[in-house]
């Protein structure tokens, strides 16, 4: 098994920052996945698997945080992240209020 | 068994179940464990973890169920916040490391969690920190079982135990379920004080600090008598206690069909007895007591409970139910009696190295009137309802009286340009408070419709001293003949002028004193409601003549003790033929 090392920068364009939502979400598809995770925002950084690691690194709205993904399926797990930090919840927040 | 030694400000004696409580209506021991149980400690840590985790989990499945998914997956997110690895592995090392007790182990390291949130301004990430605490909260939970509970949503009796008590804490409590309170700062006339009273539950203040000993759950008395409060108290104590409840009871059953009987001694002098209250609903007490009328309605805390100042609404909608409630029988309401500090919305005085001798309650009331002209007008308004007095505090020149009743004057021409109703020849009064407004009680009585005597600052300025600071608390004394000969000028002098006079301090409520009150001639009592049949009853088994003997003796001693001891021996020769 081929170990690739992925790293992608994402901005967080979700109004509410990266919440506890966000958060589980990321864990969840980390945990699924074969690739250690980690998310790094300047000086900080989470293991992509711990709920409260990531939500304390405090990702607010327009900040940078990078993805650093290591194992067979590091790109796949990359991609599946990505679009979180748009903020997908919010927008179904709102489609059923 | 510990002991701590408060200051005495409501009433009775209780026992029960402590609930501590911090700011956040929650606490926890500072506490350390010893280093042979930290293993145990350690499993008890894990086992609240676990504990919590099922709870949540079926929280989540619950709230899934019928909110939908979405909501559910916020527990989800606590429940892998919470087996966080690191969160564990922090808590752990300060239980294995440095001995926490798991709670402080786990209110420490979730604090500091949250604290990241709630240094986020105005972000909705600073929302999270709620997120934590509910988190904590559910652990500690689970750690101190049902010894920590919200104060608001109580199932059971409990003593309140906390550093302070704020208004909006007071008023969250549920009331049927707290059987009295100590607190760690404050004194006579602090919210817990007055919260206390109007709950007719015992109280103490001031004790100093001593929660850090204490994690809830522990049996404690309360005497409010004495002002101790006993921390896990022995057997022997608690019988102590439990018979003297006892006899209280006993006592109180007795005196129940005094209610309809009027306050008259036994050579048929009629005394008035009247109610002091604070809140609206204690009117309740007033009526409940078969109290002649409410001689002292304090208006703080239409102040106190308020994030702004009150409307005149506000002002009205309280007098209304007390003075329709009364009916024909007296209300006196009291205008402000606060400090500057205690008002929202008002600058804060520029001195304020000495507040009990700086601006204060009708000093502060002319130097603000708009606020004091919203509070008169609501006065006024009420005044038709009912049989409305309007009385002023701390009044110490003539010139502040004349100001006073000229702003009174000014208000009622307002409400009869706008056609407003209310009673042109409501009586008009103050309270005889300050040493100088009893010397000069003569020239008062001229200009007024009534005085109250007001014991607890009259105390004060006599004897220059602060009942709550404990150095000189002792000197504070009712029965000081300093203190006697003001009473006794006041009363006099009203007296002369026929002038209705009664007094309203808390010396009014102590049997101990009703003796020699009615030897110096007053004839008006307003008390405490709780205080209403003890006084009565006294007044019932004596004679003016027998209390003038009594009084005129009382005038020649030198001092507080003899006089304290004298009334206990004469006061017991009624309570025993009572007790027969």
């Amino acid at each position: 098994m081929s170990q690739t090392v992925v790293r992608r920068t994402v901005v967080v364009t979700d109004p509410m920052g990266l919440h506890a939502r966000t958060a589980l979400a990321i864990s969840k598809i980390v945990g699924q996945s074969k690739s250690q995770v980690t998310l790094v925002k300047k000086d900080r950084q989470a293991k992509a698997t711990e709920v409260l690691q990531i939500m304390t690194m405090v990702a607010e709205l327009g900040e940078r945080v990078e993805i650093e993904a290591v194992g067979p399926d590091a790109a796949a797990v990359a991609d599946a992240l990505e679009p979180l930090f748009a903020g997908m919840f919010n927008d179904e927040t709102q489609e059923s209020a | 068994m510990q002991k701590l030694q408060g200051i005495a400000v409501s009433p009775g004696a209780v026992i029960g179940e402590a609930l501590v409580m911090d700011t956040e209506g929650f606490r926890i021991p500072r506490r350390f464990v010893a280093r042979d149980a930290v293993v145990d400690e350690l499993e008890r840590f894990n086992k609240a973890v676990t504990a919590a985790a099922v709870e949540i989990a079926h929280h989540r499945e619950t709230v899934s169920a019928e909110l939908g998914e979405k909501y559910g997956a916020i527990f989800e997110a606590h429940l892998q916040m919470l087996q966080d690895s690191r969160l564990r592995g922090e808590v752990e090392e300060l239980i294995r490391q440095r001995h926490y007790s798991p709670e402080y182990a786990v209110s420490h390291v979730l604090r500091r969690y949250a604290q990241v949130f709630q240094r986020l301004e105005s972000s909705y990430l600073a929302e999270r920190a709620n997120d934590i605490f509910d988190i904590e909260k559910r652990l500690l939970r689970h750690l101190l079982g049902r010894r920590r509970e919200g104060i608001s949503r109580l199932t059971s009796p409990v003593l309140v135990l906390a550093h302070n008590l704020t208004p909006s804490e007071t008023s969250n409590l549920d009331r049927r379920f707290v059987r009295g309170f100590v607190t760690e700062v404050g004194g006579p006339g602090s919210h817990t004080a007055i919260v206390a009273e109007a709950l007719e539950i015992p109280a103490v203040v001031g004790t100093g600090p001593f929660l850090t000993d204490v994690s809830g759950g522990e049996t404690v008395i309360i005497d409010g008598d004495q002002g101790l409060v006993i921390l896990s108290p022995d057997e022997e104590t608690l019988a102590r206690y439990r018979r003297e409840a006892e006899e209280k009871r006993i006592q109180a059953t007795k005196l129940e069909p005094l209610r309809d009987l009027p306050a008259e001694t036994r050579d048929g002098v009629r005394i008035e007895l009247l109610g002091n209250i604070e809140f609206p609903y204690e009117v309740d007490h007033c009526v409940d007591r078969g109290a002649d009328g409410v001689g002292l309605y304090r208006t703080e805390f239409l102040y106190l409970g308020a994030e702004t100042e009150p409307t005149e609404e506000i002002h009205y909608q309280a007098y209304s139910r007390v003075v329709q409630a009364m009916g024909e029988r007296p209300v006196v309401i009291r205008t402000f009696d606060l400090g500057a500090d205690k008002m929202p919305n008002m600058p804060h005085p520029e001195d304020n190295r000495n507040p009990c001798l700086g601006l204060r309650s009708i000093r502060l009331a002319l130097r603000n009137l708009p606020v004091f002209r919203t509070q008169l007008r609501a006065v006024l308004r009420a005044s038709v309802l009912g049989n409305v007095h309007v009385m002023f505090p701390l009044v110490s020149t003539l010139l502040e009286l004349r100001q006073a009743k000229m702003v009174l004057a000014d208000v009622m021409e307002d409400l009869q340009e706008h056609n407003l109703p209310f009673n042109r020849d409501m009586p008009v009064g103050m309270m005889v408070e300050t040493p100088a407004a009893a010397m000069m009680a003569d020239r008062f009585v001229e200009e007024v419709d009534f005085l109250s005597i007001g014991t607890n600052d009259l105390i004060q300025y006599t004897l220059a001293v602060d009942r709550a600071n404990k150095d000189v608390g002792g000197l504070y004394n009712p029965v000081d003949p300093a203190v006697l000969r003001l009473v006794a000028m006041a009363i006099e002098a009203a007296d002369r002028k026929q002038v209705p006079i009664s007094m309203c301090g808390q010396m009014s409520g102590s049997p101990l004193y009703t003796i020699l009150l009615l030897g110096m001639g007053l004839r008006r009592f307003s008390v405490t409601p709780s205080a209403i049949p003890e006084v009565k009853n006294l007044c019932r088994h004596v004679t003016i003549p027998e209390c003038r003997i009594v009084a005129e003796r009382v005038m020649t001693m030198e001092n507080a003790r003899d006089v304290k001891n004298y009334l206990k021996e004469e006061v017991k020769k009624y309570v025993e033929e009572v007790a027969e």
